[in-house]
């Protein structure tokens, strides 16, 4: 990562001596839930229903929910609908390159147990072995006034401070790697350096290290800058 | 004045300008919501917004130019607004003028070039390639109208503008007396806030925002700050030249939101021009309404 001068910051984290820091906490907490930029990326026929769900009927941005185009401005992943392997390739890179908190919503069926493509060979079946997924919407496919509850059901886990399974990712990236690496290989290499950002934000846990990154140090590679060609 | 006073001036004036800037924000999506026919954002949307992304627990840089970048974009216009008369605060205005004021709007965009240049994003670069060339395009009628302005009034002191056109009422006031050169000024002034339709350095669908693409949490909040702040900036300088500036606060938040709200409300129903197609339409239409209302002006 060095190549590409990309360092990450963060509060440092001492003990908090601000009498005010709950009420900050209980602040931001309140402006997350109400303020969520999604990134749709649309993988399969769930994505139809966001249209209506953002559009003159149902009217998302009453919630303060909005679309946001590039993954480092937005808070939720929506996954709508079925991920073929290919795909889930490019939703893990567009996660880890999202900043945290961060929050996956698994919409349609197909997110939560492959749903109609069960028999498929090319697609990925439970969706939070790959990625901590915070909240399903089930449905084949589910209406807007589904997505919109299951948005608010969001919005109350965050304002309690519930929604904490981008956490989750770092502490135990070990598994999550080891999905994927079954999925698509022993020498899957995503861009981004979880394991830094987990030591950097001091959220390792028992199980981010194990065979599985062990297995992905070994031919882990620099990432260098694309060439400028005209 | 007393060093203690100008100091609360320069204090206040930016505070103002973010609050009014946050309210306009928040009209412009509410107009936007009224003409797609929905409910839009709740009052206080667009401070969650800046709250939420200051408050992310991961800040991704891409280096030192990148972070200062963001604090030019913000700091020009915080600059800005120090030089902007308002209503009971005239700040540094008197010293610093309207040829300063012009420059001092240019560093925003240029900050923000060497930020998006740090990331490394092709569509970042692309974006803001676009964004300096329509600057280029709004920028010949503006300076036209600042000229026109400076020339009708024979000064560039902001204060000493305003005052020459309360003092004749609003038969006096810029819009009326240069009528022609407050339509190439409004159109000018609707360029330079990058909405539809002419966003095509954002182009959500097209390049991913642009300029935007590589900023997130407190940068992307940072940009949110700058937005609030050119609205305000905008409007206020045109409330200026042309609508003889704020009697009082009332009157005054009057004129500057109607002035950001009537091309908005047009901008909603157009899409969007192509970077050679915005920078024709400018260089044509503004620029002669300008030529032509300074010709009457300079008679």
């Amino acid at each position: 990562m060095k190549e590409l001068d990309v360092r990450i910051e963060t509060p440092e984290q001492r003990p908090r001596s601000n009498p005010l820091a709950r009420v900050f906490d209980e602040l931001v907490r309140f402006c997350r839930s109400r303020s969520m930029f999604m990134l749709h990326y649309c993988t399969g026929c769930g994505a139809i229903e966001l249209p209506p769900a953002m559009t003159s009927r149902f009217d998302m941005e009453r919630l303060g929910i909005q679309p946001m185009v590039t993954p480092r401005q937005a808070d939720i992943l929506l996954i709508t609908g079925y991920v073929s392997i290919k795909t889930l390739k490019r939703v893990i890179l567009t996660y880890e390159q999202m900043s945290a908190p961060k929050y996956v919503i698994g919409i349609c069926s197909c997110t939560v147990n492959g749903g109609m493509y069960w028999q498929s060979y090319a697609t990925a079946k439970r969706l939070d072995q790959y990625l901590p997924v915070d909240l399903y919407i089930a449905g084949c496919m589910p209406r807007p006034e589904a997505v919109i509850t299951g948005m608010r059901e969001l919005m109350a886990k965050i304002r309690d401070g519930r929604a904490d399974s981008w956490q989750d990712y770092y502490r135990r990236y070990d598994w999550y790697l080891g999905n994927q690496q079954h999925l698509f290989g022993d020498d899957w290499q995503t861009p981004t350096d979880v394991i830094g950002e987990a030591e950097h934000y001091r959220l390792t846990g028992p199980e981010t290290l194990g065979e599985h990154t062990a297995l992905l140090q070994q031919h882990q590679k620099p990432l260098e800058p694309l060439k400028l060609q005209l | 004045m007393s060093i203690g006073t100008l100091a609360l001036e320069l204090l206040l004036m930016p505070l103002v300008a973010f609050v009014v800037g946050l309210a306009m924000v928040l009209m412009l999506r509410r107009i936007g919501a009224r003409i797609q026919r929905r409910v839009g954002p709740p009052l206080l949307q667009p401070l969650y917004d800046v709250v939420k992304l200051y408050g992310k627990q991961t800040q991704i840089s891409h280096g030192i130019v990148h972070d200062i970048g963001i604090v030019m974009a913000v700091g020009g216009y915080i600059a800005a607004e120090t030089l902007l008369p308002v209503p009971g605060m005239d700040g540094i205005a008197a010293k610093g003028g309207l040829i300063t004021l012009v420059y001092v709007l240019m560093v925003p965009m240029l900050g923000l070039a060497l930020g998006v240049g740090q990331c490394a994003n092709p569509n970042g670069s692309i974006g803001i390639s676009r964004a300096l060339t329509a600057m280029l395009a709004y920028d010949i009628p503006f300076v036209i109208v600042v000229f026109g302005i400076s020339w009708h009034y024979g000064t560039t002191d902001l204060t000493r503008i305003i005052a020459l056109q309360q003092a004749a009422g609003p038969a006096g006031w810029g819009a009326a007396e240069m009528p022609l050169l407050a339509i190439a000024g409004l159109i000018a002034l609707h360029a330079s806030l990058g909405k539809q339709p002419f966003e095509i350095y954002v182009a959500p669908a097209e390049i991913a925002t642009g300029p935007m693409v590589e900023m997130g949490g407190k940068y992307l909040g940072g940009l949110f700050v700058m937005q609030c702040f050119q609205l305000y900036t905008a409007s206020v300088l045109y409330t200026t030249l042309f609508l003889g500036g704020g009697e009082n606060w009332i009157l005054f938040l009057l004129k500057i939101f109607a002035v950001v709200a009537i091309p908005m409300t047009l901008a909603y129903l157009f899409p969007r021009y192509r970077t050679e197609d915005l920078v024709r339409l400018l260089w044509k239409w503004p620029v002669l309404i300008g030529l032509v209302g300074l010709a009457l002006v300079m008679r």
